[in-house]
């Protein structure tokens, strides 16, 4: 088991490591460079010519590149070009936000969606089609809806008709009440995908398991279907669903940038469109490189889980 | 007929059962009142073919059928309990307790996230009311009864920890563990080797014997059924043609199908090669309504009321039961005529004596010491790398016209023998020379062929690839090639999954023929067939070597198919060749311990031959393939084994003119 | 295919004749595809022929008609700058199906070469391949596009190549892994024992069993492109104003949400009902050629 993690540990460094090099020359390829965009039109030949030495644009882009990974290994990311704030501490405060809004969605969606998926896959198992369908065909249509739709929709309704959450206001840890307040909106948007994602997966999983052999042999030693339901056959299907959390993780990020820009949350996702709006490519950079980096990590630690919890697997 | 009460003496009563499926295509009529006795400590086999709805009558009996499946109409009295009716909570109390079960593949039966203990305890806790304690050791010591060497352990283990054949005991000890009276086993041996399946069947044996428990047994396999059972019911198309206790029903088959089946088996005890009886055709489709007598379309001894009435199950003997209008089934003069009618005439006498005809052939095939070896690398590199040693040191020849027969269980290496032989696979060492080319024969008809592909262009396909002749000559090509194997041209125009398993065949081997190779290796050509219908194929095969004059080598675990298509016979193990040499003799006289263990092992649809037979049975299961053997791979299962052998390599040498033999001992 | 998780319903010791022509099933138009046509049919009707319905254009303001409520002049109400919804989500249609289109066209193009490229040839090319495919697999997919819109630009075309660049590697991905599944079936086998060459074997066995796949996918993606572009443009990353966008439209009512509702949710149920109609045909497709996998 040490010996596999290890190699897969292997392995993220060697992704980042191609993270870090395609976001870098891909950004090269930018026309006119970092100067030019902090300068915007107001500084031009000589002065820009400066900027340019003081950034260390005027290097040959190998040495360019070096600098930027011996920088990247040593955590200094640099500041912003607009603001001139340092990124490291930009990151900080934001990525304690994203990470809570990411952790509590997983959460909900999996207290409510396994029970969930693991009915209609029972349902369906026994022929008994009414449950099954209305439980697939919604969880369909909620994967489907676009989360900034969604987002929308439940900002009308919760926030502005009903006034059960707020929309906007200040996002911090120091009260526990007022930031699951803050927070509770971007996770119910976040959820209904992740929910109807879980619940298919999770229904296909047990449906699967539910006939296999081993099931019968279970039901021929006189255990009930319930019991069956839940001792064997949701074991078995723990490991598709670990799968998916890991692979979905990607979706959710990818959901955290849309619901932080429209309840004004300054988390990563705020960061990196206002990064782009405003052309701070620094930043831009860096937060891509993050954001890949949160998402294989996840994905290597569902991985370890997997492999953790089968005991067929041998390492 | 009324349904009677229930003595003591009868643990199962079924009467008049009927088990549908109703899918999205239509109602499948698996079981058709299916009606029986089983009393106490008696071994019933059902024996029939896949689709006959043995399985599901099988499975009606507790009620565990798979939606869409449901008892329709019938009863079920399980020592005074009425299954058909009962709830499910009360069915649940009887299931593992009054009622074991032991399923087919004991890959797949146990729960591979659970240990064996936390699978086997719950249960005998729940059904005799014991400590968990308690429960612990009666578990261990039902292990402990059913072979396992250390039950302890072996408790602790999970499933895939395990070989198939510890599985399957595993799940014996559960179907046993709870005093169950009645012990349901659905093809509890086909998954597993012949050797293994020997062991499997004397051990159910025995423990019904020990413990008075009565039990169902459903297999397809006849031979099998003739080793144990004490009563034989015969399905075909959901409904019980023939019943009757097994000496008689071995002897004196009424029923035709059930003559037919048995005489489409190899005969292993005689000399000579007929052709084998075959049954024409295939099943009906049970989705649509059956008129009269569903065998009706098969029987050569068909009348005008089959096919408009079905008959009634009548008497026939003591305690021997048929349903077919004719009273004794096929007569003789039928059989011979079916003998005789099918597509081409053949001899009695299949090939002249191999021995004369040697000096006149010449080899097609030779195979000079060849190895392979299949490295897998381990994820950590610096982990040394396991080779398994597949194919250890191999040398065959086969001479032109001549059938060379590869026996040997799964993993002995004959597989990656014919993809050797075919240039799939790259020897490690070794040279195969081949005058000609060679073609294959695969064991699954449906997947060897492009699902996308129309059975003209999968036939096609070879002449295509090899650029050979214009179009309409290959089309004439294709035209002869199908009407080689016994096809109808409108066949051409089909895609593979509208043919059946027998037809795929057909034209497997049709393709196979298109580049008039020198040697056809056919590969478990018959495995995946219905016994019926494998007769069809092995006498196809035996016609074509006669007209054609190819040589083929033929590789299968059947040993009577094998022993009955080919010359010679080489027996593997382990990757090695440990016995060569012509067939009859090497069936009449083994020289090798294995060989001698795996002619005992398999068993022979003659109840009176099984009766007389000694079993010694080899004992353990194949040593991993990962450490190769320093001495004679056999040593550690071997019975006659010696200090000799576990340090000393026996080579395969001369035993006498035409016999060789890889052991030390050889007598 | 691999061991996919597809539903089948196992009944012991039966095998059930399925009789269906593998080659005419795209032509049998089962009952999902049909609920997708029901759906695709009359959207893409009256996109097409959007300048024929008695609306105003989607980029002519009115003044005096600003943030209206649906009616029959207005089916989606009016905007802050009196332009018609309806008008302006119907050519944001056109974008958003033009974008799922090529998007979808184009990375299956590029999947089968280079999927079928890896998984056949395998070795030095496959790894080259897959090392690429894996850092663009290791960003989340919206955030690889937004990565990408800042360095391609924004508008119509930069936003289709973004999209693409992220979408390529995961057709690549399944092309290969159909591929190496395909490569062990025993015809493949089959055919090398005739001495049939690689190129026959790809051409003949391998990539014409791969299109039915990459067709269920296929039309997964163009919806997954939709909703791509859609976001985009609703963080103002995509398409600009004031060229309509369903993303930049639904970005434009966020700010009025509460006094005008149906600019925001209208074109957002637009979305919703094209990508139900895609993964229904999707369904639709995969149900037709595994009669198997039918619930």
């Amino acid at each position: 088991m040490l010996a596999y993690s290890l190699k897969r540990l292997l392995q993220l460094v060697v992704s980042t490591f191609g993270v870090v090099t395609l976001v870098f020359f891909t950004l090269r390829l930018i026309p006119g460079d970092a100067a030019a965009a902090l300068a915007g039109d107001t500084i031009t030949g000589e002065a820009l010519e400066r900027l340019r030495e003081q950034m260390g644009l005027n290097k040959p882009i190998l040495a360019q590149y070096l600098t930027y990974l011996w920088d990247l290994v040593t955590l200094r990311f640099g500041e912003t070009i607009t603001t001139g704030l340092p990124i490291s501490g930009l990151l900080s405060q934001a990525f304690p936000i994203t990470l809570s809004i990411a952790l509590a969605t997983i959460t909900l969606s999996l207290i409510i969606a396994v029970p969930l998926g693991a009915m209609a896959a029972f349902m369906a198992h026994k022929g008994r089609k009414t449950l099954d369908n209305l439980i697939t065909t919604a969880a369909m249509l909620a994967d489907l809806m676009p989360s900034f739709w969604t987002g929308l929709v439940f900002l009308l309704f919760f926030s502005l008709m009903l006034g059960l959450f707020p929309a906007s206001g200040m996002v911090s840890f120091d009260d526990p009440v007022t930031f699951l307040k803050r927070i509770a909106l971007p996770v119910m948007v976040l959820s209904v995908t992740q929910i109807a994602t879980m619940a298919r997966i999770t229904r296909t999983a047990v449906l699967e398991v539910l006939s296999e052999d081993y099931i019968r042999t279970a039901r021929s030693l006189g255990w009930s279907e319930v019991r069956v339901l839940f001792r064997h056959a949701l074991k078995n299907a723990a490991l598709p669903i670990v799968t998916i959390v890991g692979l979905s993780f990607g979706s959710l990020l990818n959901g955290t940038v849309i619901v932080e820009f429209i309840f004004t949350i300054p988390g990563l996702g705020s960061l990196l469109v206002n990064g782009i709006n405003s052309r701070d490519y620094q930043l831009v950079q860096t937060l891509i490189v993050f954001y890949a980096l949160f998402f294989v990590s996840v994905n290597l630690v569902t991985d370890l889980i997997y492999k953790q919890i089968d005991p067929r697997v041998q390492l | 007929m009324t349904f009677m009460p229930v003595d003591t003496e009868t643990v199962l009563r079924v009467q008049d059962l009927h088990t549908h499926f109703f899918t999205d295509t239509g109602i499948v009529k698996a079981v058709n009142g299916v009606s029986f006795d089983l009393l106490r400590g008696e071994r019933v086999a059902i024996v029939g073919e896949s689709g006959s709805g043995k399985s599901a009558m099988a499975m009606s009996l507790i009620r565990l059928l798979a939606f869409p499946g449901k008892i329709v109409s019938g009863r079920i009295d399980v020592a005074g309990n009425e299954v058909a009716s009962l709830p499910e909570s009360e069915l649940n109390k009887i299931r593992g307790s009054l009622v074991g079960t032991v399923f087919q593949d004991p890959m797949s039966s146990l729960d591979p996230v659970m240990r064996v203990s936390d699978q086997m305890i719950p249960p005998v806790m729940r059904h005799l009311e014991v400590s968990h304690k308690e429960g612990e050791a009666i578990a261990e010591r039902w292990l402990g009864r059913v072979g396992i060497p250390d039950a302890k352990l072996t408790i602790r283990a999970y499933p895939f920890e395990m070989s198939g054949g510890m599985r399957q005991r595993v799940m014996i000890a559960m179907a046993l563990s709870c005093n169950p009276r009645l012990i349901i086993a659905d093809e509890p041996t086909t998954a597993l080797d012949v050797t293994i399946q020997a062991q499997i069947v004397e051990l159910l044996k025995d423990l019904t014997a020990e413990t008075g428990a009565s039990m169902l047994f459903v297999t397809h396999d006849l031979g099998l059924v003739a080793r144990f059972a004490h009563k034989v019911g015969v399905m075909y198309a959901g409904k019980l043609v023939e019943l009757g206790p097994a000496a008689d029903v071995f002897a004196q088959p009424r029923h035709p199908y059930t003559q037919g089946l048995l005489r489409s088996i190899p005969d292993a005890a005689d000399g000579t090669r007929k052709r084998l009886f075959q049954i024409p055709g295939f099943p009906p489709d049970m989705r649509l309504p059956i008129v009269g007598c569903a065998f009706a379309d098969r029987c050569a001894a068909v009348r005008d009321i089959c096919r408009t009435e079905a008959p009634e199950s009548t008497y026939r003997g003591v305690n021997h039961f048929a349903s077919c209008w004719a009273p004794t089934g096929l007569d003789q003069s039928v059989v011979e005529r079916q003998v005789k009618m099918p597509e081409r005439i053949v001899e009695a006498e299949l090939s002249p004596d191999p021995v004369r005809a040697d000096a006149l052939r010449s080899d097609v095939l030779e195979m000079n010491n060849i190895h392979k070896h299949f490295v897998r690398r381990s994820i950590l590199p610096w982990t040394e790398a396991k080779t398994v040693h597949a194919v250890n040191g191999v040398s065959l020849r086969v001479k032109r016209g001549e059938t060379l027969g590869i026996v040997g269980e799964s993993g002995c290496g004959k597989s990656t023998v014919a993809r050797l032989l075919l240039g799939l696979e790259e020897p490690t060492a070794g040279e195969i020379f081949i005058n000609g080319s060679a073609q294959m024969v695969f064991q699954d008809p449906y997947s060897s062929f492009n699902p996308k592909m129309k059975i003209f262009d999968i036939i096609e396909e070879p002449l295509v690839v090899n650029g050979q002749s214009s179009r309409t000559e290959r089309a004439d090509k294709v035209c002869s090639l199908v009407s080689q194997v016994g096809l109808d041209q409108s066949f051409l125009g089909r895609y593979p999954n509208q043919l059946s398993g027998g037809q795929r065949q057909r034209v497997a081997i049709a393709r196979a023929l298109a580049l008039d190779p020198s040697v056809v290796v056919a590969d478990e050509p018959t495995s995946a067939l219905d016994v019926s219908v494998r007769a069809q194929i092995v006498n196809l095969l035996c016609d074509l070597k006669d007209e054609l004059g190819i040589s083929f080598v033929f590789i299968s675990h059947d040993l009577l198919t094998v022993r009955y298509i080919s010359d010679r016979i080489a027996v593997m193990y382990l990757g090695e060749v440990v016995e060569y040499g012509p067939a009859a003799q090497i069936f009449d006289d083994p020289l090798h311990p294995y060989t001698r263990a795996l002619l005992l092992a398999i068993p022979t649809p003659d109840p009176v031959r099984e009766a007389a037979r000694k079993i010694e049975l080899v004992t353990g299961e194949l040593p991993s393939p990962f450490v190769l053997q320093k001495g004679c791979a056999f040593a550690s299962r071997c019975p006659k084994v010696a200090d000799r052998c576990r340090t000393e390599k026996p080579v395969l040498r001369n035993f006498s003119r035409q016999r060789e033999t890889a052991c030390h001992y050889a007598a | 295919m691999s061991k996919t998780l597809l539903a089948t319903i196992k009944t012991p010791g039966f095998h059930f004749p399925t009789i269906s022509l593998p080659g005419k099933s795209l032509l049998n138009i089962n009952k999902k595809m049909r609920i997708a046509l029901l759906i695709l049919v009359p959207i893409l009707l009256l996109t097409a022929f959007s300048s024929w319905l008695p609306l105003p254009g989607p980029l002519q303001t009115n003044l005096r008609a600003i943030m209206q409520w649906p009616s029959l002049a207005h089916p989606f109400g009016t905007d802050r700058m009196g332009r018609d919804v309806l008008s302006r989500t119907l050519s944001g249609v056109q974008v958003s199906l033009l974008v799922g289109f090529s998007v979808a066209l184009i990375s299956t193009c590029f999947g089968i070469v280079l999927g079928t490229v890896a998984g056949f040839f395998g070795k030095f090319i496959d790894r080259a391949i897959m090392s690429v495919v894996d850092i663009f697999l290791a960003f989340p997919s919206l955030l690889l596009a937004i990565g990408l819109v800042s360095v391609v630009g924004t508008g119509l075309w930069p936003v289709i190549v973004a999209i693409t660049l992220a979408d390529v590697p995961r057709f690549i991905r399944l092309q290969r892994s159909l591929v190496l599944s395909l490569r062990s079936r025993a015809y493949i086998d089959a055919a090398r024992t005739v001495k049939a060459s690689q190129w026959w074997i790809m051409r003949r066995h391998i990539v014409p069993n791969t299109i039915a796949p990459l067709l269920v996918t296929a039309s997964i993606a163009a919806a997954h492109a939709i909703l791509v572009e859609a976001s985009l443009s609703f963080l103002g990353l995509g398409i600009m104003p004031p060229a309509p966008s369903l993303g930049n439209i639904i970005r434009d009512g966020q700010t009025y949400l509460e006094q005008a509702w149906w600019i925001s949710t209208m074109p957002g149920l637009v979305i919703l009902l094209i990508a139900l109609s895609l993964h229904f045909l999707s369904d639709g497709i995969r149900e037709a050629l595994d009669p198997r996998a039918r619930k």
